[in-house]
């Protein structure tokens, strides 16, 4: 069981190369420009996940939402509650800060993605991601949305930080305790929804518990609760009297509760496979998981030497991972516009674009989190990731935004490649190796050829005339329509 | 995925491979056949007995649906003490037998039923009982109380019986985000969709031309031989959505409206089913979901307005059927993955349970109650015992509606429910 997942080191039949270097920023962020590549393929396998983990050396700031007239908003109903206001004046005042809570919540998801496109620390905001979609919470269900904000910024600080520790704070988190009621978890009639999901969805995996032990654990959460933006123990609605949980017995609380999951063989290699799953590849082998397990038990459940793990694995860079992995709609939004260096795109439309993907941020459909895989991809999805490019190109996408009379400059690096091309094949080939690293074989470039117009690859190119500007747009949409560049 | 053509089959479709030109890639070929005519003849068509243009439409009723606040047990004491805040008045139920009666926001259903155009199954489930939403769900959707995580669903195990290895797009038709397990078949997935007018695919400008763009487009997506599977599946999902996003707007076109639906997304997503059966698509089997009936807390105001949701939506529909002339075609069925615990808890709603009613809908059924009652003082756990085996109700419906052989699909026979004509 003691076993070690085997690392991956370059050789002469399996070296370090721009495919490699590509892959660890395609799943460890959201993607390299051709610099950044260069960059990693020099620091080498070891020293580019080192760069990559050290994010805290990064100095980066980024304003917050501003939340104080949405609070006073909100005040301003509980104090109605609070006097014998009329029903009819509460229910305006409510739907007035309701309205409010829904605009800042377009402003978070904004804000977020915003983040996610300037970032320094591309491998913080996939873990972020990655915490949203494991440790869920979203509307309607929480209906403060400074509570989601908080939230985000707890999964920011815990990043790569100590799984435990999180689980701690996420149990005590308010959007957490809005989103599975756990605020309303009280003594004599308790509320099994948190402590179903907590062991189920977010340590330990279907199977590993009785039903008894959930409602042992739903005891143990009671009085839990919440005032506000503030977690809120109430011991009036807390149940301290004995309780079994898998097989420990005592005056247990949630912290117990807690203790004994960690102490699990389950929990040991749930979130380690939740990780691989995440950076590497869907249904690991066992071996894998054992590997992975054993680093998070000797690390006392820290997640930083499970993630160097998977990074640093043969498993990671194995054909198995490489250009498999279909890209979540943030990956392919924040990707592309960070590849490209879109600028000319409102925001609120690459998270609209987003909706239409199925990744509706604070919004998963439900506690599960989000699709993976191949469930990314339905006839309606592949088609709104096909017209996220008319998007990037023509300024228009339906479902989000007329196409406008004059078309959005081309992005700053696709301008780049047109510019330098000097042939057909030139511009083809230096667009492939952008989007897709290469994937595509010269057959899935003579059909490019022909939307540049040219009779084959050596023809002149010049981007300089509309005619020419405008074919290289049309290859460049065929591209980003192409089953390619959908995976990582 | 299957290749080959039995000579028969090639006799029949001979004309439309023609049509298409004996260039064109297998897979286009195969799915050219599948819209034109999915189940067509004698290797699609259902035994004799079982009209061939029947079309089934299972509405997923996600998060666990409170069985006993949708039919409710208004003499029975026990459901009055277990629901001190939550139960359903005696005076406000819509009563349907001596002692049984709908949610008071079911009015429109009563009708229904009234009419003789709906039936009720009681107490369905499955031996042990899973709570998990996700493993309770995934039951249900490849008929496997085992759970042992099947790939394909008990819709799709019925596309392949019916056509093993074709690619049909439209047979099974996803209105929703995520297209559900229960439709994943051997041949791929149906067609999933939200929002009909963005699902249509978007050529750049000024390029070469809208028309030349699209051929290469079609290249560039087209499946190609010995590819992995992932990028195959992309492909192959491509296409389908490229070729049925004509159908579907062609159907969209030929829809004449003027039914009143309600202004909701379920209500939205029965007028694009009825759409779609106006407009003549050749689907099998539609799919339609409601979430939010995981109600563990605050569950009144919520759950009131998704039952009423449910039966506005679903009345409106077949007012909408009456006036195509299609009602008599149309089944509907509305499932959840379980019921809720027979006491409430403390937060005013109730924790994850089992049992639960499966409503049924249509012209050509035995209208009325199905099956038993669960007792509410003889519990397992705290929680209803079932009667009726899902099983049995997909079975039937394999059965009598979809004119399949249930055993084949379902790996056993299972009793029939008798709900059907």
């Amino acid at each position: 069981m003691q076993q070690i997942l085997p690392r991956y080191t370059p050789t002469s039949s399996d070296p370090w190369d721009r495919t490699k270097a590509a892959h660890l920023l395609n799943r460890a962020g959201f993607g390299g420009r051709p610099e950044e590549i260069d960059h990693v393929l020099r620091l080498g396998p070891e020293a580019a996940v080192d760069d990559l983990m050290a994010f805290g050396r990064v100095p980066e700031s980024f304003a917050p939402p501003d939340f104080t007239s949405l609070r006073s908003l909100w005040e301003t109903v509980a104090g109605l509650y609070r006097t014998n206001a009329s029903n009819r004046q509460r229910f305006e005042a409510r739907a007035i800060a309701q309205r409010a809570d829904n605009e800042k919540l377009q402003e978070l998801r904004e804000w977020w993605v915003s983040r996610m496109i300037q970032t320094r620390r591309p491998l913080q905001e996939r873990m972020v991601l990655f915490w949203h979609g494991l440790l869920v919470s979203g509307r309607p269900e929480v209906r403060f949305v400074e509570n989601l904000y908080n939230q985000n910024e707890l999964f920011r600080r815990h990043a790569l930080g100590n799984f435990k520790a999180l689980i701690l704070a996420v149990a005590r988190d308010p959007a957490m305790l809005e989103y599975l009621d756990n605020e309303s978890n009280r003594k004599g009639r308790p509320n099994e929804n948190f402590a179903r999901e907590l062991l189920e969805l977010f340590t330990m995996g279907v199977g590993n518990y009785t039903e008894e032990d959930i409602k042992e654990a739903a005891r143990a959460f009671t009085g839990w609760t919440r005032r506000d933006y503030q977690f809120f123990f109430d011991a009036r609605q807390h149940d301290d009297g004995p309780k079994t949980f898998m097989g420990r017995t005592g005056n247990l609380d949630g912290g117990d509760i807690v203790d004994v999951v960690f102490e699990q063989p389950a929990t040991a290699r749930y979130l380690p496979r939740r990780l691989f799953e995440y950076f590497g590849y869907l249904r690991p082998e066992d071996d894998v998981v054992d590997g992975l397990a054993t680093v998070f038990r000797q690390s006392a459940f820290e997640v930083a030497p499970v993630v160097r793990a998977i990074l640093t694995s043969r498993a990671f860079y194995s054909p198995k991972a490489i250009r498999t992995q279909v890209k979540s709609p943030a990956q392919l939004v924040v990707g592309t516009v960070r590849l490209l260096g879109v600028d000319a795109i409102p925001i609120a439309q690459l998270v609209r674009a987003m909706d239409l993907m199925g990744q509706a941020l604070f919004n998963p459909p439900n506690v599960g989190g989000w699709p993976r895989g191949e469930s990314w991809i339905t006839t309606a999805t592949i088609l709104a990731r096909y017209n996220f490019s008319s998007l990037i190109l023509t300024g228009g996408m339906f479902g989000v935004a007329r196409r406008p009379a004059t078309r959005p400059a081309l992005p700053p690096e696709a301008l780049k490649a047109a510019t330098v091309s000097q042939t057909a094949g030139d511009a083809v080939d230096r667009l492939t190796a952008l989007l897709v690293n290469g994937a595509m074989g010269d057959a899935k470039k003579a059909p490019l050829l022909k939307a540049l117009g040219a009779p084959g690859p050596r023809a002149g190119f010049s981007a300089a005339s509309a005619e020419g500007e405008a074919k290289f747009r049309s290859v460049l949409h065929l591209l980003m329509c192409s089953p390619e560049y959908q995976l990582a | 995925m299957n290749q080959g053509m039995t000579r028969r089959e090639f006799l029949q479709k001979g004309l439309t491979i023609v049509a298409m030109g004996a260039t064109a890639p297998s897979f286009l070929t195969r799915t050219a056949l599948a819209m034109g005519n999915p189940f067509d003849v004698a290797q699609v068509s259902n035994r004799p007995g079982v009209p061939d243009d029947h079309v089934l439409v299972v509405v997923q009723m996600g998060g666990g649906n409170d069985g006993l606040n949708t039919l409710v047990p208004f003499t029975d004491d026990a459901y009055y003490r277990a629901r001190p805040r939550l139960a359903v008045s005696r005076n406000e139920v819509i009563r349907i037998t001596g002692d049984l009666g709908f949610h008071p926001r079911m009015a429109k259903l009563k009708e229904m039923l009234d009419r003789g155009n709906m039936a009720v199954i009681q107490g369905v489930g499955y031996p042990n009982p899973n709570r998990s939403h996700f493993k309770s769900m995934e039951i249900w959707h490849t008929a496997d109380p085992e759970g042992r995580s099947l790939r394909v669903g008990w819709i799709g195990r019925y596309f392949d019986s019916k056509c093993p290895g074709c690619e049909q797009p439209t047979v099974g038709f996803n209105v929703g985000p995520t297209m559900p397990l229960a439709m994943r078949s051997e041949g791929g997935q149906g067609v999933t969709l939200d929002n009909p007018d963005a699902f249509q695919w978007m050529p750049s400008v000024d390029g070469i031309g809208a028309r030349e763009e699209l051929e290469i487009f079609r290249m560039l997506n087209a499946p190609a031989p010995n590819e992995p599977g992932t990028i195959d599946f992309l492909r192959h999902t491509a296409m389908n959505a490229v070729l049925s996003s004509d159908r579907v707007r062609e159907a969209m076109r030929a829809y004449r409206g003027g039914i009143d639906y309600p202004n909701n997304r379920f209500a939205f997503s029965m007028r694009l089913i009825a759409q779609m059966i106006a407009g003549r698509l050749p689907t099998k089997v539609y799919y339609a979901h409601m979430t939010g009936f995981d109600t563990h807390a605050g569950q009144q105001g919520v759950h009131d307005a998704l039952l009423e949701q449910l039966s506005t939506g679903v009345e409106a529909f077949y007012r909408d059927l009456e006036a195509q002339g299609n009602a008599e075609r149309v089944l509907v069925i509305a499932f959840s993955e379980f019921g809720r615990r027979v006491a409430e808890n403390g937060s005013n709603g109730t924790d994850h349970g089992t049992a639960a009613p499966v409503l049924v809908f249509g012209k050509r059924i035995r209208p009325g109650l199905h099956g038993q009652q669960p007792s509410l003082t003889d519990l397992q756990s705290n929680d209803l015992k079932h009667h009726v085996d899902f099983r049995s109700v997909y079975a039937t419906v394999l059965d009598g509606w979809l004119g399949a052989e249930p055993a084949k699909i379902l790996g056993a026979d299972f009793a029939r429910v008798p709900f059907l004509v």
